[in-house]
């Protein structure tokens, strides 16, 4: 005898990431609606209802009043099982149905080592994993997200790919679909037109041939694809859609708040930051846009807090102008403002008072890298200067910790860089106690955490060899060697997820018969640290005949064909060049407020272009 | 500031609610509903709202109570008018007013446990056997970890039991409050034990149960 979706829910750890429900969700007539869309988050419920894109398509979407979008998560191992032996496929959350007949199911890709868990929904879908054996009958298969500036490894199993951001594309993918389905959908036809959309990329659409070497020898569009796909943007996020509601989920998730965009882009080009160069422009929103925005989150939210959403939000221009105007409100009708990653000293001793900036968020910093020297390298520009003055001020207000971000393994990186990682973290103890305004009759705590650089596409490090899993331990035991004192906490990430992750990042399309091998194997979860297993990984290659190396510790040439060379996210080549030489002599380029670099985006003539 | 009480229902999918979620469901619905809600004094404030007695992940209840402060009044038709208007489903207001007992007077619980047959051979007939014992053992864990022996029977003496086509259902009053307090779960996997040991399965014996009615120690309804 077996169960119906409902009992499960009797069954299985915390139920409601799975039952519904929740204010503001969407549920449609499906008989008054023309395309179904199954948002799918490769990840648990937490983490997925966390995200901020997925918030702002999934109105968007439902906002069309014939689509009706729909909320796909990962179950849990417990559900999964339930689901698997009760023949329960995967299901839309709101309404409970298989998404198998639905019209469209599209992923978001945040992390590569969630590749495994998308096959995994796929089949818990019941879906044939490769877009090849998906006919007509079948949903269409898409994904977006930021590592769709690189989806070879993964590319077999979609049927598209938009790259950049999903807003205005997504729209005009969905008016070719109705076209299409009016007229008898049928999805060669169909994915010809839809290549001719700005940002779709078709990888069934382009022939990839290699050399003897292993390396590419071409990337060949048919079908009248076009030989390069450029990402879209929203132009101008003042007028662009942004949710007036966020579902508001009944269990705890990762980040349960109201979130406001203040704006997109990075205007700073750390070299290792692959957001910082795929994001670009800058495109701000103003303060009176944000203002309205987040007012309105709250009043239908109920959220007693919300954050200011952006890669650094320190550098949004008009930030002052800004929080005065939040303030306004928020501190009445008893709404925190959060504010992640924000420089401490840039602001008035009174507006730091109202906002708790000390109290709420600690005190923390990413240094990145141990000296100057490769700080300069990476192109990070905060010098220990400006670390050890601020630490100075908030010891001096009472606070005894601090959080350090750290990488190893970056480009030019050399024993004595990963040295300075604990020189500097000592530094921060010493100012403790050199501190007389420290709080009495406390010790300090500085806290490091140490992750292995993973070089990405489209940036200046998209060449460069990643340091092997041994050496990422030797410098891991070195720097624990150099660290004497308790006050000292170091946290290390495991380099074999960071190994992994690097072969994915820069793989091409052979990694998919490697993807699918690990999933049969019993990869379902490589994105949680509990479930991820190397061992798995490396014995498909292995049986496969594919050598991680190749792809993760191999440093390519400037005139190596990339596989993502026929992707074009507004960052020439030429810049990325230019800034990979300039790091290997140490030298800094300035942010793109100070004097423009010519990084290509300027294509778009939008946002911080213009200023 | 005034207290208020609100008497509320939790039905169908809000019963997959569990007791924390709850707390938090119910400032963010008072404050899209913009009641004057009181705040706690202090460092962290937050808002102001107790629950009589928590209700299990899974049940369904007609009686749920939870206690606020009004920084300004309001007129309480008002109140529920607002509050019914930004719950999610399956949370329902009834009523609101002044509180008149204290929680902690809360002795009993009345509750009408619906088993569903879910495939098990005589399975009515199996459940009257049951009823019909004259002990009804069964472990219980106390708040320390420890299992203990507790006699369902005495609970049960005064169980109404209906049996249709389908289900059968049992109205039973339990201790709610305190240490004495015995669960319906204790009940329901009691007569699940029995009914796998009678038809040698290892099943899961699905009820539907709801709280609906708490009581004091002399069976005056909650108010």
């Amino acid at each position: 005898m077996s169960y119906r979706l409902e009992d499960l829910f009797r069954l299985v750890q915390k139920p409601g990431r799975y039952t519904g429900g929740e204010v503001n969700s969407v549920v449609k007539d499906k008989g008054k609606v023309n395309i179904r869309f199954a948002f799918c988050f490769p990840d648990l419920y937490e983490v997925g209802m966390s995200h901020l894109g997925m918030k702002i398509l999934y109105g968007l979407y439902n906002r069309e009043p014939d689509i009706w979008c729909e909320r796909v998560f990962m179950p849990d191992t417990d559900m999964e099982r339930l689901m698997r032996e009760n023949g329960i496929k995967l299901f839309g959350i709101e309404s409970r149905e298989p998404i198998d007949r639905f019209d469209i199911i599209g992923f978001t890709l945040q992390y590569e080592l969630s590749y495994t868990a998308v096959l995994n929904m796929l089949d818990l879908a019941g879906l044939p994993l490769y877009s090849r054996e998906r006919d007509s009958s079948y949903p269409l298969v898409i994904a977006g997200g930021p590592c769709v500036s690189n989806p070879e490894p993964i590319a077999d199993f979609f049927d598209l790919f938009v790259l950049g951001e999903g807003e205005d594309a997504s729209l005009e993918l969905f008016e070719l679909y109705r076209k299409h389905k009016a007229g008898g959908y049928d999805k060669e036809e169909f994915l010809r037109d839809a290549a001719r959309i700005e940002g779709v990329y078709v990888p069934s659409f382009y022939n990839v041939s290699y050399k003897d070497d292993g390396t590419i020898a071409s990337i060949t569009p048919k079908n009248g694809a076009p030989a390069k796909v450029r990402k879209r943007i929203v132009e101008d996020l003042d007028s662009a859609y942004y949710p007036d509601r966020f579902v508001v989920p009944f269990i705890d998730i990762v980040h349960d708040r109201a979130m406001s965009e203040v704006f997109r882009g990075c205007i700073r080009g750390c070299r290792f930051c692959q957001a910082g160069f795929i994001y670009r422009p800058v495109r701000e929103k103003s303060p009176g846009v944000i203002d309205a925005q987040s007012r309105a989150l709250c009043e239908n939210t109920g959220y007693e807090e919300f954050s200011l959403s952006s890669l650094s939000t320190s550098d949004y221009s008009r930030i002052e102008e800004l929080l005065e105007k939040l303030l306004g409100w928020a501190e009445e009708r008893q709404t925190n403002i959060s504010l992640p990653s924000l420089r401490v000293d840039g602001f008035s001793e009174e507006l730091a008072a109202r906002l708790n900036i000390l109290r709420r968020s600690g005190l923390t910093f990413a240094p990145e890298a141990g000296t100057q020297r490769l700080r300069d390298a990476i192109n990070k520009n905060l010098s220990e200067d400006e670390i050890l003055k601020t630490a100075q001020k908030a010891f001096s207000a009472g606070w005894t910790s601090v959080k350090l971000y750290f990488m190893i393994g970056l480009p030019t990186e050399t024993l004595e860089d990963v040295g300075g990682i604990a020189d500097l973290s000592q530094k921060i103890v010493d100012c403790f106690y050199k501190n007389p305004d420290r709080p009495k009759g406390k010790g300090v705590n500085v806290s490091v955490s140490v992750a292995c650089f993973v070089p990405k596409p489209f940036t200046p490090f998209q060449w460069e060899p990643q340091d092997t899993m041994t050496e990422l331990e030797e410098k891991q035991r070195h720097l624990r060697d150099l660290i004497k004192t308790r006050k000292i906490t170091l946290r290390c990430h495991d380099p074999a997820t960071s190994s992994l992750e690097g072969v994915l990042a820069r793989g091409d399309r052979r990694l998919c018969a490697i993807l699918e091998e690990v999933f049969r194997r019993g990869g379902r979860r490589d994105a949680w640290s509990e479930h991820f297993s190397l061992q798995t990984w490396l014995d498909a290659m292995k049986d496969l005949g594919v050598d991680p190396g190749f792809y993760a510790n191999r440093r390519r040439g400037y005139d190596e064909i990339l596989p993502w060379d026929h992707l074009d996210y507004g960052v020439t080549k030429k810049y990325l060049i230019r800034e990979n030489q300039l790091a290997h002599q140490s030298r800094t380029t300035p942010n793109c407020r100070i004097s423009c670099s010519g990084c290509g985006a300027a294509v778009w003539g939008k946002g911080v272009c213009t200023e | 500031m005034r207290a208020v009480r609100i008497r509320f229902k939790k039905i169908e999918n809000a019963k997959y609610i569990s007791h924390l979620d709850l707390t938090r469901t119910m400032a963010r619905a008072v404050r899209r509903a913009g009641i004057p809600l009181w705040y706690t004094e202090g460092f962290n404030r937050h808002p102001y709202i107790t629950f009589a007695s928590p209700l299990s992940l899974g049940f369904e209840s007609l009686c749920e109570s939870m206690d606020i402060r009004l920084v300004e009044d309001m007129p309480m038709d008002e109140l529920v008018r607002r509050l019914n208007s930004v719950l999610p489903a399956g949370l329902e207001v009834i009523k609101a007013g002044e509180p008149v007992m204290k929680p902690k007077e809360i002795a009993f619980a009345a509750y009408r446990i619906a088993f569903q047959n879910s495939g098990f051979a005589d399975f009515k007939e199996n459940i009257r056997e049951f009823l019909s014992r004259q002990s009804i053992e069964a472990l219980k864990k106390t708040k320390k970890g420890d299992l203990k022996n507790v006699d369902l029977k005495p609970a049960l003496k005064n169980a109404a039991v209906r049996v249709d086509d389908r289900s059968v259902v049992i109205e039973v009053v339990l201790p709610c409050g305190g240490k004495d307090t015995i669960s319906p779960n204790l009940l329901c996997s009691a007569i699940n034990d029995f009914l796998n040991e009678k038809s040698g399965t290892e099943q899961k014996l699905f009820c539907n149960i709801v709280r609906v009615n708490l009581l004091n120690g002399e069976g005056v309804p909650f108010k």
